[in-house]
């Protein structure tokens, strides 16, 4: 499996993700001393200064949760059918080797590479904001969580990819994506507010298909204790019910959910990939 | 022991959504001697490209078994002592040729030492030792299907399963992996050669089978399937009724071509004199004759054929 695990991360390094990494290394470094910038030009107090790495720091936390799951999305979802079509897995598939190993490597191949770069990305800008002399161990602490993102994300179009080529994986692994999105920052206001029952169930479904939403409260638990205080706190009005599903409590068996989920998309595609005709 | 063995091997593809399921292997029952280089031969569609991936343990029967030197296709036992050449490939070509053999000669579970000694063992053999350093996506078309035979044997299997090796190289090319399955019979290995270039075939193969439809309808050595019918393409001054009959006494098949011209099929060579002796005393005008001995083309065609009619 070894041998499969780094193919997987030669190809990603091939693939122009190192290029993107870059990228993103440059963005998150210039973001980390925008705060800086507007202090410069515009002036502003010493406490607006530290406000705005803090805004600077969650923004960079969110780009890096999206940017790694965008990398293992990418990886994953060409990493099985796609290249069975090719051709690249002709040779490979026929050497003595169980399917599951071929399937974990590139699984493996991949979390290593996205968890590479995410840490490399904190790193970046955690360097850059403590340079500064606002150093943030919080998204440190964010890190475990944040790094979740990929492989919830990879995992999924890994799923997909084991019956799907590359374009149609990505796509509905994106759709989901998109969905537990669009429920949590959209539907779940109006359903709340409006006390909507069949929004609030279908956010709760959304939860259900792609615990992102349940990820993101596990990794705002983690930086949000930078914000200033009053900022992102519930309305000062509503019924108890109403706070709770807009703002739930992070629960201990959150984390079990989101890697109860993973396990099981990984077991499924892995079923899937063992059964299939390969051809 | 067979090298290869299928017992009324089936596979039917259904269609995910509607259509018509297809049968692409229908009751296929093969024997492949251990040691020989076996010729696998069949029309497009013929069901081939499917048996090989059975056999590879790609793509699982719907009914019936397939054993690859006894042990079941698919199973690691049976990986362990199969190369194989895909027909259709793509080599990461960031690798060197070197780095491409050591992954798949890793793959195979083989040790850095023995490795390392077979790599350049297989090099040196497919023609590639100058361009060990060189990154596959330098290569030609040629060189590439070279390393893919490279990577096929090196892990030293006993049967090896060869899909379509010819298809891209010119004649030298085809000349070096002639040479290649020449070596592996010399040391007893057993070649399976899927290729539609009957003439490779019929220079390089012990044995052949033609499957059409999904099954197998013809299987035997090439010397026995071959030797027993030579064409005789005959030119007499003039075609006669009285030298034809004459003729037919002796060939199994008379065919008149124009006025002049006639050729004939008789079941062993030694016929070819008797057939003449009987034109010459029936009164024809003997001006010219020559032998063919029947190809595996002509085999072939006339079987696939035969098959459809």
């Amino acid at each position: 499996m070894g041998v499969i695990v780094a193919l997987t991360l030669k190809e990603a390094m091939r693939r122009r993700a190192f290029l993107g990494t870059l990228i993103i290394l440059v963005a998150l470094y210039g973001l980390s001393f925008l705060p800086r910038a507007f202090k410069e030009a515009f002036g502003g107090s010493e406490r607006q200064f530290e406000i705005g790495v803090n805004i600077a720091v969650l923004f960079g936390v969110d780009i890096i949760k999206f940017f790694s799951a965008v990398l293992a999305i990418l990886l994953c979802a060409g990493a099985l059918t796609a290249e069975i079509e090719r051709g690249y897995l002709a040779a490979i598939l026929p050497r003595p080797l169980h399917r599951w190993e071929l399937y974990l490597g590139k699984w493996l191949g991949v979390m290593l590479f996205s968890a590479a770069n995410a840490t490399l990305w904190t790193a970046m800008l955690w360097v850059s904001v403590a340079v500064q002399g606002q150093p943030r161990v919080e998204m440190w602490r964010a890190l475990p969580y944040v790094l979740l993102y990929p492989v919830l994300y990879g995992t999924l179009a890994l799923a997909f990819s084991s019956f799907l080529g590359a374009s149609i994986a990505s796509m509905f692994t994106v759709a989901a994506g998109a969905f537990a999105y669009f429920s949590d920052q959209f539907l779940r206001p109006i359903a709340a507010f409006f006390d909507v029952k069949l929004l609030q169930q279908i956010v709760w479904l959304s939860e259900w298909t792609l615990p992102m939403a349940t990820l993101k409260r596990l990794v705002q638990q983690r930086v949000d204790t930078i914000l200033p205080p009053s900022m992102d706190d519930a309305p000062p009005w509503g019924t108890e019910a109403m706070l709770r599903f807009l703002k739930p409590e992070v629960q201990t068996l959150d984390i079990v959910y989101v890697g109860v989920y993973i396990v099981a998309a990984l077991l499924i595609g892995l079923l899937i990939f063992w059964r299939r005709d390969v051809q | 022991m067979w090298a290869i063995e299928t017992r009324n091997l089936r596979k039917v593809f259904r269609p995910l959504i509607g259509g018509k399921p297809i049968t692409a292997v229908d009751n296929l029952n093969l024997q492949v001697p251990p040691g020989t280089v076996f010729g696998f031969l069949g029309p497009n569609g013929a069901g081939k490209t499917t048996t090989i991936q059975i056999l590879i343990g790609n793509v699982y029967p719907t009914a019936g078994e397939a054993f690859i030197l006894g042990h079941r296709a698919g199973a690691l036992a049976a990986k362990r002592k199969l190369g194989f050449l895909p027909e259709k490939f793509q080599f990461h070509d960031f690798l060197t040729a070197e780095e491409f053999l050591r992954m798949h000669g890793r793959l195979a579970k083989m040790d850095g030492a023995t490795l390392q000694k077979r790599i350049d063992e297989v090099l040196e053999l497919v023609g590639l030792t100058q361009r060990r350093k060189s990154k596959i996506r330098e290569f030609s078309k040629g060189m590439q299907q070279r390393i893919g035979l490279a990577q096929a044997i090196i892990h030293d299997p006993d049967l090896v399963i060869l899909d379509e090796p010819t298809s891209a190289l010119d004649p030298l090319g085809r000349r070096r992996v002639r040479e290649v399955v020449q070596y592996l019979k010399e040391r007893g290995k057993t070649v399976f050669l899927n290729s539609h270039l009957l003439s490779e075939v019929e220079r390089s193969c012990d044995v052949v089978a033609i499957i059409d439809r999904g099954r197998v309808v013809k299987q035997g050595a090439l010397d026995e399937l071959l030797v027993n019918r030579s064409v005789v393409s005959i030119e007499l001054k003039r075609v006669e009724p009285r030298v034809l009959e004459a003729m037919a006494q002796v060939a199994q098949k008379v065919q008149p071509v124009d006025e002049r011209r006639v050729t004939a099929e008789v079941a062993q060579e030694d016929d070819i004199a008797e057939l003449a002796r009987a034109i010459v005393q029936a009164g024809g005008a003997l001006m010219g004759l020559q032998a063919h001995r029947e190809t595996l083309e002509d085999l072939f065609i006339q079987t696939v054929e035969g098959e459809s009619k």
